[in-house]
């Protein structure tokens, strides 16, 4: 029998899951997707021994949309609706990297007004995220409740995120130097009050579902993925925290207003399908604390344009008149024909899933030259191929569920 | 002509078939009806949301249930090619029928005129009945053809083998402890529900029904998220809508069972002449005891996701089966100080 190992390091580690077979005769080669239920937009080619999953191999692309050549025939602006299309319900965080790195190329740091909203709304979107995700984890592993709670009080977010942006999922609000509005006047009432709501339900949720024999049982010591093991694939996100890594965008390269709030980043040990949800959850909390503290931020200082004054002095009057007398911004005209400088830059920012990285190269017109982007999620995809094989069919979904992935923002 | 008239009436009103139409196809329509209702309401209150509600507001969406029976019955039924055609319709169909077969053996009163058959071995005829079912689901997995449909039928098998011994062994305890296989007299030895003579052999009882019928922390031949449908994959329309109809089918019968053996039967009621006061109600009597073991069988749903495979086959072997052996002692014990 032919054995085929992934790298020397592997076998040394004596970790079953990562051992794979080539394809034998009595192996049942069962396709997972991509009009599978427990599959999303992807294929995952599973090749079974038994109850035992030999191979796992994701097929990945189906929602491919080819995004970072879409962006070349863009201007710098419209770019951001697109980008956003990779995660909807995590639309600053994808996005907000982006714009930091044209903010890098431009030379300009955003006031420190707009960085605060941007981190606001980050966290309710990365709030949003995670409760999307646990959603769907719950109705992997067949509890329906967790799914419908989180899918319900995920609404409470994303009204929040209606208030201050106007729009409930592509919000488009971080732009190149600032953020494209101010939050209105009752904001910081109905933040406080979704934060008291989400501490409740947060401990309900504990009870019905990270604390649930059942699901305890089906979570734990599955899809284990230990720290060196993490640390060579290079998962990121709170896969790659829930294995004991402890990385973070946010404490990496600390941007917008992080390094100004006050937050923890969750590690755990265990890196099995339980931690992985943990970590998730205990991130919701500290998303609660950093909303908090940027709401009282945002009070406590007197309103002044959320834009760089670099562009607010080419407002027109029109839009000085109307925030001198209500406070509210609008897009400004200038950022349809926004052009760069020609240079290039890098940027990364922690989404929900993990870290998202832009590569931005401009030429000095209208448009990109280049935009690379490196999703959370492409780089978590495989832990299927690397993880999968040892475990069970019915341990699949689990590990799907636990490491959140999200096949749009995979393949882009 | 008279002789045909009263062939087909001696049909009709052979005990065992008009039980089998009267409580087993309309008591348990309505029932099944009811109870998917309940849990569906059941399951939407827990969650946070409404549940059906776009058929008859008044009514709490109660005809819903109606509406999906009138869709799912005149919905096309597609036959791959690839199946084994004979197979594949008889499966869901044979299935049904003999999930619900149990009822026609089974007393509802202690009025001998209204016994479908003779009582003295009911019991075993009874619980011999509620085994011949699953067998099909894993025919109609195998006759399907299809992948996920096989694998949904394997798991079918690995779980009657969990299931089936620990349901006859914890619901014989009763047999033991009266030491009869008539279920009249072990209802009627029941001065004291044996619910409370023997928790335990209801609880085993309860998980393997539980089980039986694809309840919620074992709901692991249908599940969704690896297999589809499990062995209803290549089913539609009404055949699909026998597959489903099947395990609440199944859970009646088991429930009708329980509530004979652990719930008293027809207690408080004694069951007189005619057939009033000797049929209609003791069998209705029964049957809201096991439509109230059937609600609190659909409350799991909301609680529970679902164990893997081996965990479920290990906690059946390992945790219940113990149990109703345990149960069965208990029994015996009670049977050799007379408590019952």
């Amino acid at each position: 029998m032919s054995v085929w190992v992934y790298g020397e390091q592997k076998s040394e580690l004596g970790l079953e899951g990562t051992i794979t077979r080539k394809l034998e005769e009595d192996l049942y080669e069962v396709f997972i997707g991509p009009q599978h239920p427990g599959s999303g937009h992807m294929r995952i080619i599973v090749r079974i021994d038994g109850d035992i999953i030999v191979e796992a191999d994701p097929d990945m692309g189906y929602v491919h949309r080819t995004m970072e050549k879409l962006s070349e025939g863009r201007e710098w602006i419209k770019n951001v609706p697109l980008f956003e299309r990779m995660a909807i319900h995590d639309a600053c965080n994808v996005t907000v990297s982006y714009v930091m790195a044209l903010e890098r190329i431009l030379g300009i740091e955003p006031p420190p007004r707009a960085k605060y909203l941007r981190t606001l709304l980050c966290e309710i979107n990365r709030i949003a995220a995670h409760l999307y995700g646990f959603g769907i984890f719950g109705v992997f592993i067949g509890h329906s409740t967790m799914y419908m709670w989180s899918f319900a009080d995920r609404e409470v977010m994303v009204e929040l995120a209606e208030k201050l942006t106007g729009a409930r999922l592509t919000h488009s609000y971080p732009i190149p130097g600032g953020a494209r509005r101010d939050m209105p006047q009752d904001f910081p009432q109905a933040a406080r009050k979704a934060v008291r709501y989400f501490r409740r339900r947060l401990d309900e949720y504990r009870k019905i579902f990270l604390d649930n024999p059942v699901t305890r049982k089906r979570l734990e010591g599955v899809g284990i993925i230990p720290k060196k093991i993490a640390a060579e694939l290079g998962v990121v996100g709170p896969v790659a925290r829930a294995s004991g890594i402890k990385y973070d965008a946010r404490l990496a390269e600390p941007y917008d207003a992080y390094d100004e709030v006050e937050f923890e980043v969750p590690v755990y040990e265990e890196g099995d399908a339980l931690a992985r949800a943990w970590v998730k959850f205990e991130e919701i909390k500290q998303s609660l604390r950093i909303i908090e503290q940027a709401v009282d931020w945002l009070e406590k200082h007197p309103r002044e344009a959320p834009i760089h004054e670099r562009f607010w002095a080419k407002a027109p009057p029109l839009w000085k008149k109307v925030f001198e007398a209500e406070g509210r911004v609008k897009l400004l005209p200038l950022m349809a024909n926004l052009k760069l400088p020609p240079g290039r830059a890098m940027a990364r920012s922690e989404t929900a899933r993990g870290e998202i990285v832009y590569y931005v190269e401009s030429d000095g017109k209208t448009t990109p030259y280049r935009v690379r982007i490196v999703s959370p999620s492409a780089r978590n995809a495989i832990v299927f191929k690397y993880i999968a094989p040892g475990y069970k069919v019915m341990d699949l979904p689990t590990i799907y569920g636990s490491i959140d992935y999200f096949p749009p923002e995979a393949d882009r | 002509m008279a002789g045909i008239i009263d062939l087909i009436l001696s049909i009709i009103f052979y005990p065992p078939i008009y039980q089998l139409v009267l409580v087993g196809l309309t008591g348990a329509l309505v029932v099944v009806i009811f109870i998917i209702w309940f849990e569906r309401k059941a399951t939407a209150r827990v969650q946070r949301r409404l549940g059906p509600y776009h058929i008859s507001p008044r009514l709490a969406g109660l005809p819903q249930l109606v509406a999906d029976l009138i869709r799912y019955a005149f919905q096309e039924v597609i036959i791959p090619k690839t199946v084994d055609k004979e197979l594949f319709v008889l499966a869901p169909i044979v299935a049904t029928v003999l999930s619900i077969l149990p009822i026609a053996v089974v007393p509802l009163t202690s009025n001998p005129a209204y016994w479908p058959i003779p009582m003295d071995y009911s019991m075993l005829v009874a619980l011999a009945l509620t085994t011949v079912s699953p067998i099909f689901l894993i025919v109609a997995g195998w006759a399907s053809n299809n992948k996920f449909s096989i694998i949904g039928g394997v798991r079918e098998a690995f779980v009657i083998t969990a299931y089936e011994l620990i349901a006859i062994m914890s619901i014989l305890s009763a047999s033991a402890a009266v030491l009869s296989f008539n279920l009249v007299e072990i209802v009627e030895a029941q001065r004291v529900w044996y619910i409370l003579l023997n928790p335990i052999a209801f609880l085993a009882a309860f998980l393997a029904v539980l089980m039986a019928t694809s309840g919620f922390p074992f709901e692991i031949p249908e599940s969704e998220n690896e297999v589809v449908a499990g062995p209803f994959t290549e089913y539609s329309g009404l055949l699909y809508g026998l597959n489903m109809g099947a395990a609440y089918m199944k859970r009646f019968a088991f429930s009708i069972l329980m509530a004979l053996v652990f719930l008293g039967g027809w207690s408080p009621y004694t069951p007189g002449e005619g057939i009033l006061s000797g049929y209609l109600i003791p069998s209705l009597i029964v049957v809201a005891k096991a439509t109230v073991l059937m609600m609190i069988f659909s409350l799991t749903r909301s609680i529970y996701g679902r164990f893997r495979l081996d965990q479920a086959l290990e906690g059946a072997w390992r945790l219940v089966f113990p149990m109703a052996v345990l149960g069965f002692g208990l029994a015996l014990l009670e049977a050799y100080l007379g408590v019952m």
